[in-house]
């Protein structure tokens, strides 16, 4: 790999069966140790042939979210069975299972003598096993409500694994649906190899197996690639191969070619909603930036104000005396409200998977956290929560603080924890409950921390990520620093800064 | 099932016809047990009948959608099958049939490899006739009512409808009533009596339903909400009589117009944030109150000021905070949020946090306003049921926090009921001095006492807020008369013995 990113040569991972996997978790390795953000490298491809399933749903979102699902390509013959065997559980389909894969790897075409039977009960407990997943997920994506829904489904062992990248289906004769969405291709997984007839299945479980193997042949069909069929705007799909407003005749055809019933046609209907519905909560967040700019922009206003009292506004809004803090406050609280609802619906996966790696939400998170967490933590000290619940680091932090951290750090490839500059604040506060007593041994239980908080606000401050109204001759930072041990101060890389603010 | 507890993860309990309303009744033994034992890792129980009659009222209904335990009933009702509709009706004139009835079942049942048919001589065409025409009429009568509480049994969990065709699974109690009756309609009285028994016929062909690809005989609409209903109908095999489907799709779309719990929760999350500057603005009240001149404190300033303009935002700001919290209440008690709505710590703390903050001041209206003569006092008589619901919901806290010595006075007074105490203390004070019963007056002594022990300990501990140490505030007036009292008690000492030892 090395030599062909040396020779500036675009690769390309490939595997058949479970070598389909390994080419799989091959390219993510490869993404992640070679592509860094900044450096130009030719992106990679990953193409398999009826791969099983590799990951679950987080593992189809981080894909997403790196804006590296477009680099894999499944391809995926009607019936293969192996890309549906991991909708089932071990416990399910178990005994059949070594008997199939031994004639998988056999390479040999069926019928195999006295193996018709093993191979339709095999059919038959994977598709069992994908109905209940598929349908459990159709539910979801339709809003069902009825509750007897989840406790039945914590009675089913229902497979985690779920499909990632781009899937090419392949119906036959030389035809390929290509379909991005992954909600779309799980039920297309188990709905395209649905039985026509009930007679059908010993041709059909026949079918599963030989569809394995049958690659080679049906892309040779394939490779002027004429008839590829694009399913997208799923939630436009005609309901029959009659349908009325028939638009797209290739599409209607595709649809045809795959078997899909009616059932099916409504759940990929549901899975094209559910893209809609998180593209529009998205827009919906987009419009209230211009609202959450204001709300800074009257926070940022508030804190030079303060700046000019020689207090900082930290410290003016731990005390809380004047109506200019309880107007803050107000602000604070709104903007509080507009950042939890953006975090629930990450939390329930209702935004498109991009977002939390969008720059210019990055971007607008860390303003928000730099201006706004200052007034968290004044608020929680000054309220004494800490005694309450905890100290703000381990007990009161908000999960909207936590998340946009993670968010830069991520997008920035810095270490977990680095982008803390917002908490700076909590880590004073702790300090100075430590070092209440004056005794001369009280600097030692804190030697260690200061110092770290000291070097990092140094870097902090030089990168502009904290502004020096901490030095202020008010701030209860400087009080404090004043009063540690003289010979920690002469060698603090920021007593230079201290000196020429008192 | 007592011995399982703690051994096992999941239990399915299931049962047909009578069996089927003692599985439903020892699942709710069961799960009544569980929660007095609050185990944990929670066990979960499902429970699935097959033809089961009607197992309670309303009261039971509702009683089991509080606990929100129809999410564990799962009852199947084939197509045409009479015994889950008997109870529907009026049946007292027909037992002697229906016990015939069921002693037909029950020969079935024991002698499998016999034909049906054969066996079905033994019961007369003519009771068959009654039974069931008598069952089909009563269930016309109900449903078309206008609200089936006529009826005396109710449904409750889930209902699946099981036929040739596939099922439906229903939960509205309307539509469920509704669906048992057109099922029946389209049925003969030798087909309803036989579909008791098909129970196994019928989830053995449900079950290998998802193999095969079905799709619609005749033009599907194109709105997936209608195309959904069809689906449904199809299902139900309610298609060939005109009359009967139209009926039936009414019924299922009725059925449909349920809440959505999620978006509900959603939706209330926007709305806290929007009333959250009110919160703010009573806290900053309660801020000034503490700083002020008057060295009152909220509590008393609220109540004695009562009409200023500042003290009439707080007061409306008061009541719209109440209005909010009174819905998010009336909300998860018509199930129309998630289940495990009032144990998120979001909404455990903003609700804790609001009662804490606001309660004093609803007190202090209510003594302001003279209630408390009306109808009697706060804590008994006047407070209202969303705060009992927060202690409630604070008290069931997963997480029992570690006990913090505090360095300074709370933020809020701990005990939201406190100034409802001291006003109770107050009036204890005046009639101790007026009292001639030396009983009652005794009493009295011992009720003051008591609280003020309790006060004491509270801020021992700082679990209230400065405003309670305000030197003019209600409490601090009070301690001084009490004081005052007990001084001058101890100079005639003489004539009361008993309160001599410093009490």
């Amino acid at each position: 790999v090395e030599k062909a990113i040396k020779e500036k040569k675009k690769i390309v991972f490939t595997g058949h069966s479970s070598g389909g996997a390994i080419a799989i978790l091959t390219t993510v390795w490869f993404l992640e140790h070679y592509l860094k953000p900044g450096k130009t490298l030719m992106s990679p491809l990953c193409v398999t042939f009826g791969s099983p399933l590799v990951g679950d749903f987080i593992f189809n979102h981080a894909l997403i979210r790196e804006n590296w699902s477009n680099f894999f390509l499944h391809f995926v013959m009607r019936y293969d069975i192996v890309p549906r065997i991991l909708l089932a559980s071990l416990s399910t389909v178990g005994q059949e299972l070594d008997l199939i894969l031994k004639l998988l790897s056999q390479k040999a075409m069926f019928p195999i003598q006295g193996s018709v039977r093993e191979a339709s009960t095999f059919y038959t407990s994977v598709m069992r096993n994908a109905s209940a997943v598929a349908s459990h997920a159709a539910c979801r994506l339709m809003g069902n409500t009825n509750p007897i829904l989840e406790t039945v489904a914590s009675f089913i062992e229902l497979s985690p694994y779920r499909p990632c990248g781009t899937f090419v289906f392949l119906p036959g004769h030389g035809k390929l649906v290509v379909v991005k969405n992954a909600d779309a291709i799980l039920q297309l997984l188990f709905y395209s190899a649905q039985l026509c007839s009930e007679n059908q299945l010993n041709a059909v479980a026949e079918r599963s197996l030989n569809d394995h193997l049958g690659y080679p042949s049906e892309l040779q069909g394939c490779l002027n690639w004429q008839n590829v069929v694009q399913l997208d705007h799923l939630e436009g799909l005609p309901l029959s191969s009659s349908g009325a407003a028939a638009g797209n005749i290739a599409t209607n055809i595709a649809l045809d070619d795959l078997g899909l019933s009616t059932r099916a046609r409504l759940c990929l209907r549901a899975a094209g909603e559910h893209e809609k519905q998180k593209l529009s909560n998205q827009q919906r967040m987009d419009n209230k930036r211009q609202e959450i700019e204001l709300g800074l922009a009257k926070l940022e206003e508030y804190k030079s104000k303060s700046a000019l009292c020689k207090v900082g506004y930290y410290d003016a809004f731990r005390i809380s005396k004047y109506e200019d803090d309880f107007k803050a406050n107000v602000t604070r609280l709104e903007l509080t409200g507009i950042w939890d609802e953006i975090i629930e619906m990450l939390n329930r996966y209702e935004l498109p998977e991009p977002f939390e790696s969008r720059k210019d939400w990055i971007e607008l998170a860390t303003k928000y956290r730099r201006i706004v967490e200052p007034l968290d933590i004044a608020n929680y000290y000054r309220h004494a929560k800490n005694e309450d619940t905890g100290s703000y680091m381990y007990k009161g932090r908000p999960r909207r603080y936590k998340y946009t951290q993670r968010w830069r750090e991520h997008g920035l490839r810095m270490p977990v924890g680095s982008s803390a500059e917002s908490c700076f604040w909590a880590e004073v506060e702790e300090l100075l409950l430590l070092y209440r007593t004056a005794d001369p041994g009280a600097f030692e239980v804190i030697r260690e921390r200061t110092i770290n908080l000291e070097r990092k606000l140094d870097e902090w401050i030089r990168s502009n990520q904290i502004s020096n109204d901490v030095f202020l001759k008010g701030s209860t930072f400087t009080k404090w620093w004043i009063t540690l041990p003289i010979q920690h101060k002469s060698v603090s890389p920021i007593q230079g800064q201290i000196n020429s603010e008192i | 099932i007592a011995d399982l507890i703690g051994k096992v993860k999941s239990i399915v309990i299931t049962g047909q016809c009578i069996g089927g309303t003692t599985a439903s009744l020892s699942a709710l033994f069961l799960l009544c047990h569980l929660l007095s034992l609050s185990v944990y890792p929670p066990m979960s129980v499902l429970c699935i009948t097959f033809g089961s009659p009607l197992v309670g009222n309303e009261a039971l209904h509702r009683s089991i959608r509080r606990q929100r335990w129809g999410e564990n009933f799962c009852h199947v009702v084939s197509k045409h099958d009479i015994m889950p509709r008997l109870l529907l009706a009026e049946i007292v004139n027909h037992i002697p049939h229906i016990q015939a009835l069921l002693q037909f079942w029950h020969c079935c049942m024991a002698s499998p490899h016999l034909p049906v048919a054969g066996l079905s001589s033994q019961v007369s065409n003519d009771l068959k006739h009654i039974l069931f025409h008598s069952v089909l009429k009563d269930l016309e009568l109900l449903t078309q009512a206008d609200d089936p509480s006529e009826s005396l049994f109710w449904p409750f969990g889930s209902y699946v409808f099981c036929c040739q065709e596939g099922a439906i699974c229903v939960e509205n109690v309307a539509s469920i009533m509704k669906m048992m009756h057109l099922m029946m309609a389209t049925a003969s009285p030798n087909q309803s009596i036989e579909d008791h028994l098909k129970y196994g016929d019928y989830v053995a062909k449900v079950s290998r339903q998802f193999l095969q690809a079905r799709n619609f005989e005749e033009g599907i609409p194109d709105s997936s909400y209608e195309a959904g209903v069809a689906l449904a109908l199809q299902s139900s095999d309610l298609t060939d009589k005109e009359s009967v489907a139209a009926m039936a799709k009414e019924c299922l779309q009725m059925a449909q117009h349920s809440d959505k719990p999620n978006l509900n929760a959603a939706n209330l999350a926007i709305k806290l944030s929007k009333i959250v500057p009110y919160r703010a603005e009573i806290e900053w009240y309660k801020a000034c109150c503490d700083e002020a001149d008057d060295q009152m404190g909220y509590y008393d300033s609220f109540k004695l000021t009562g009409a200023s303009r500042r003290e009439g935002r707080v007061n409306i700001d008061r009541i719209r905070l109440a209005q909010f919290w009174n819905t998010v209440i009336q909300m998860l008690e018509s199930n129309k949020l998630p289940h495990d709505f009032d144990r998120r710590g979001k909404w455990v703390n903003a609700s804790h946090f609001y009662k804490l903050l606001v309660e004093p001041l609803d007190i202090a209206d209510y003594y302001r306003t003279g209630m408390h003569r009306e109808r009697g006092h706060y804590i008994e008589h006047g407070r209202e049921r969303r705060y009992e619901v927060f202690d409630k919901w604070w008290r069931e806290k997963s997480v029992p926090e570690e006990e913090n010595k505090r360095s300074k006075f709370a933020s809020l007074t701990q005990d939201s009921c406190f100034w409802a105490k001291v006003e109770e203390a107050k009036e204890w004070l005046d009639n101790v001095r007026s009292e001639r019963d030396a009983m009652k007056q005794q009493q009295l002594w011992h009720k003051i006492d008591n609280f003020e022990a309790y006060a004491r300990q509270l801020i021992y501990n700082k679990e209230v807020s400065k405003d309670v140490l305000a030197k003019n505030s209600s409490f601090s007036r009070w301690m001084e008369e009490w004081k005052e009292m007990k001084s001058q008690v101890q100079q005639i000492t003489p004539l009361f013995p008993g309160f001599v030892d410093g009490k």
